[in-house]
């Protein structure tokens, strides 16, 4: 396979990629969600309780992995089967060849396999003098073209039909319209048809293995896969052996699943259940490990053994919305190639995608089998930058992280940098001269995100006490008598402190006394994207002595409060003293939206009425919706208790692509993600966008500035301190 | 939102939820009482043909066996009739255009039928016809795929070929544009007998 590198610029390059995806990804969603609520009310059960099912069932294999693989072979061979487990790919692609070559076969159809694009095993079979050819329409179509799938369930996702027309034109030597993809779909039937009844071989891969009846479940749409199994006089079918199953009835648990989150169809067109060979066929099962075992027994990937190859990972993953499988992943791509690829492929292999993920948690919500990719996917980061595996800048990331941990370090550097830019500071950015900003490094980095202004000085010090003004009151005083400690978040202290000014001041006013701990710097999140988990551990420690004892800690950064109730506890596991405290500190830690409605600062329904009506729109914090659960708290909020009209958001809890590290490693992809954001935010044509991150405020912003739409991205603080009691004098007068 | 049906009770209505389903995959539904109403069915329509124009027609061997007197009945109607056998039973079927297979069950949740098809025979005519009959008896049906999945159970550790089939044949892999009719059949009946309470065969 290409280097990384160059799979990402090519990827970037090509126009296609882009716009059919996210067509995709938009399709896919509306209609999977509906045949998941569907098949809710059939259950009478929730996806939650649906899928935590199959991942029991799933896990018990894996727990139990010898006594099933042992089932399975028995009832197999009692069929006629022959069952041979292998370790390696070399070891499996031998022994496919040697049985074409005992069957005297030079030609051998194929239905669709992952595993055996894991092997390798056509480039092996094609050394060999064998001809594999691919039956399924994607795989087939990828086949012709020379390429590889660039998606678990739609291989050929990522072409245009006007490319496939050209394609076909091009091999088969006859016209085809583009527009005209009945006819380019049905090419296949008269094509491949020949190729079933002339080949001596039939390979597939596995859906299911069902160790109780020694069954190769295999589902398809088209019809090929089962052509492929039932007709040649050999039968080998390429199976993971993390595809067992205890009984059919669990198999079918996985059918109802896996239907619906691959396809949104509540079962496939055909369902096969192939035990042993037909009267006159041999069979052969090769039951491959290929670092299965291995992932069996580490804690911290054995669950991606769930997976049922579904693909809707990648379905709802914005960076694989940009670039695609190609560069998104390796032979297995979407949010789980992120996992598996190191224990398949390697360290090195898995390396290089790693930077594309932006930990916004989407993935985990739509996994079938409950996986959770996004912690497991920091778990292999770990071991790439552990394993110092090559990635561009992991020696500078290395060391920024580090110089990130020390806070006098980071308060110096942003001080002096306030100071140098004062003169390219306008209107809350920072305007880059263009000599400057035409320099490869800062080119591709600042054309489409205007960098924000530095101020001179950080948040803490204007909201040192004495320096404050008497608060406005609200007639509402929940806080009354409370004392809040506030977490300004170390990117808002030195980047955007109106951010946390503006909540102190929301939280004053409804009667809050607000303290400002002195010491506290970074809770360690930056640190545990990068893959830096020791430096990251001690951040979120300092963190947590810094804010230990008395109160409420409010922060106004909901990336921020992800980390210390959902990332903390993880990496603090191993240490139950202090796994103790951080979840003391997670129970009584709020961002701003979940403080002032299911927290002790709840405020009433008017209670920021000013009577302004101008609409807003709002966008969702990625990881709120979908680490902490939260769906459309700002939106009532903004309705009930400010009176305002929310405009919808299209692809509201869709990440905004700033993904902390992401946007500086993979800028043009980061660029990307934000353009799709900014399409939906002109659809609603509202002037005000609301969100209540930092991160994703810094980054819209600059991006709303780039293009220059008259929008105004403001943190929810911001918005409703505008709303409090005389808050239009106290700007007038400022 | 999850309805309130509670545990595992299921709320799929047998045999009118079949008929939901089985439409819902693009399959044709159809209740008759008996094999002379099939074999009627299959006689009219448009492009059916008539006497010697008649289009030929395969049966599944497993079928044929089962129930030898349809062979005659079809024949009867003007069918030339193929039981495809022997070692190239594929090229037997390559230019009939309906094929007619016998369902094991049916399942109301996904619309599906169980068609078991070991042999060679049974397996080229579910492939390679373009029109695929498939006839059910009425009491087969089950609510559930775990009504499949007992079935399969019951006869585990056997060789076997067992397909649930839910519709015709489709893709969605150029562009995600749903296209029916690709490798297998594009067109698909299910036939549900009325008329033939607990029995496989007929009298």
């Amino acid at each position: 396979m290409r280097p990384f590198d160059e799979r990402y610029h090519t990827a970037l390059e090509d126009p296609d990629v882009r716009t059919g995806l996210t067509a995709f990804q938009r399709g896919w969603r509306e209609s999977r969600d509906a045949a998941i609520a569907d098949l809710e009310a059939q259950e009478g059960r929730s996806f939650d309780e649906l899928r935590q099912e199959l991942a029991a069932i799933k896990d018990d294999v894996i727990a139990n992995w010898d006594r099933y693989l042992d089932e399975f072979t028995a009832n197999a061979e009692a069929a006629g089967a022959e069952v041979t487990r292998v370790a390696t790919p070399g070891e499996a692609n031998e022994l496919i060849t040697r049985i074409c070559r005992d069957a005297g076969v030079d030609l051998m159809v194929k239905g669709k396999s992952m595993v055996s694009e894991e092997i390798g095993l056509n480039h092996h079979l094609e050394a060999a003098g064998i001809t594999p050819v691919e039956t399924d329409l994607g795989e087939w179509i990828l086949q012709l073209a020379g390429e590889t799938p660039s998606h678990l369930v739609m291989p050929a996702i990522h072409k245009r039909k006007e490319r496939i027309a050209e394609l076909f034109e091009r091999v088969l030597e006859r016209e085809f319209p583009p527009d005209d993809i009945d006819r380019m779909v049905k090419v296949a039937r008269t094509e491949l048809r020949e190729r079933f009844l002339a080949s001596g071989v039939g390979l597939s891969g596995t859906n299911a293995l069902i160790a109780e009846g020694g069954s190769v479940m295999l589902v398809c749409n088209e019809g090929n896969n089962r052509m492929s199994v039932a007709l040649p006089p050999v039968h080998i079918v390429t199976a993971g052996i993390e595809k067992m199953v205890p009984t059919y009835a669990d198999a079918m648990k996985q059918v109802r699943l896996l239907g619906r989150s691959a396809t949104a169809q509540p079962i496939t067109v055909y369902t096969n259940f192939v035990t042993g060979p037909r009267p006159g066929q041999r069979q052969h099962i090769l039951l491959i490990d290929n670092g299965r075992s291995a992932m069996a027994e580490d804690p911290e990937v054995a669950a991606a053994l769930r997976c049922i190859r579904c693909g809707a990972c990648a379905n709802v993953c914005p960076p694989y919305g940009v670039v695609g499988g190609h560069a998104f992943g390796h032979v297995y791509t979407g949010a789980i190639g992120l996992v598996n690829t190191a224990s398949h492929h390697g360290i090195e292999a898995a390396a290089g995608p790693q930077s594309l993920c932006v930990s916004c948690g989407a993935c985990a919500t739509v996994c079938p089998t409950d996986i959770p990719l996004p912690t497991q996917i920091l778990e292999v980061r770990r071991k790439v930058v552990e394993a110092r595996a090559p990635a561009p800048c992991d020696r500078a990331t290395h060391l920024g992280i580090a110089a990130f941990g020390q806070r006098w370090l980071v308060d110096l550097g942003f001080r002096a940098a306030g100071i140098v830019t004062t003169p390219l500071r306008s209107d809350g950015v920072t305007k880059v001269p263009r000599w400057l900003a035409e320099r490869p490094g800062l080119r591709e980095r600042v054309g489409w995100r205007t960098p924000p202004a530095v101020p001179l000085r950080p948040a803490r010090d204007r909201l040192k006490r004495g320096k404050l003004d008497e608060p406005p009151r609200l007639a509402a005083q929940p806080l009354a008598g409370r004392t809040v400690q506030l977490f300004l978040q170390c990117l808002s202290d030195r980047l955007a402190p109106d951010i946390p000014k503006a909540a102190a001041e929301l939280l004053r006013a409804a009667g809050a006394d607000v303290r400002l701990p002195r010491e506290q710097h970074c809770c360690g999140l930056p640190a545990y994207d990068a893959g830096e988990q020791d430096a990251a551990r001690a951040m979120v420690r300092q963190t947590i002595a810094t804010l230990e004892g008395v109160d409420d800690v409010v922060t106004p950064a909901s990336s921020c409060l992800a980390m210390l109730k959902h990332d903390a506890p993880h990496l603090l596991r191993d240490d139950l003293d202090d796994l103790e405290r951080s979840q003391q500190l997670a129970g009584r830690t709020y961002d701003l939206i979940s403080y002032l409605t299911a927290g002790p600062g709840r405020l009433p329904a008017g209670a920021l009425d000013d009577g302004d009506a101008t609409p807003v729109t709002v966008h969702r914090f990625c990881q709120a919706s979908n680490t902490l659960e939260r769906q459309d708290a700002i939106e009532r909020f903004l309705r009930d208790v400010a009176g305002v009209e929310v405009v919808p958001l299209p692809e509201a809890e869709v990440c905004c692509g700033f993904g902390g590290s992401t946007s500086v490693r993979n800028p043009e992809l980061a660029a990307g993600v934000l353009d799709r954001k900014l399409g939906c935010l002109d659809q609603t044509a509202a002037p005000i966008l609301i969100t209540d991150n930092p991160g994703c405020i810094l980054h819209l912003r600059g991006g709303v500035h780039a293009t220059g739409r008259q929008v105004e991205v403001l943190h929810l603080a911001e918005y409703l301190a505008r709303r409090l009691p005389g808050a239009a004098v106290r700007q007038a007068t400022a | 939102m999850v309805g309130d049906a509670g545990g595992q009770e299921a709320i799929i209505s047998t045999p009118d939820g079949f008929r939901i389903a089985v439409e819902a995959a693009s399959s044709r539904y159809l209740e008759v009482g008996d094999w002379d109403a099939v074999i009627a069915h299959l006689s009219g329509g448009a492009g059916a043909g008539d006497g010697p124009d008649r289009a030929p027609i395969a049966l599944a061997p497993s079928l044929a066996a089962a129930q030898p007197d349809l062979v005659d009945r079809f024949s009867e109607a003007g069918f030339t009739v193929v039981v495809p056998d022997g070692d190239d039973p594929a090229a037997q079927v390559a230019d009939v255009p309906v094929a007619v297979v016998r369902g094991e069950l049916a399942v109301a949740e996904t619309g599906s039928v169980l068609i078991a098809e070991h042999a060679l025979g049974d397996r080229v005519v579910t492939m390679l016809c373009r029109r695929l009959v498939q006839v059910v008896d009425a009491d087969t049906i089950v609510d559930r795929l775990e009504g499949a999945a007992d079935w399969l159970r019951e006869r585990r550790g056997k060789p076997g070929f067992a397909s649930l089939m839910t519709g015709p044949s489709r893709t969605a892999d150029i562009e995600r544009s749903l296209t029916i009719g690709v490798q297998g059949p594009d067109e698909v009946e299910v036939v549900v007998l009325t008329a033939t309470p607990g029995g496989v065969h007929e009298a």
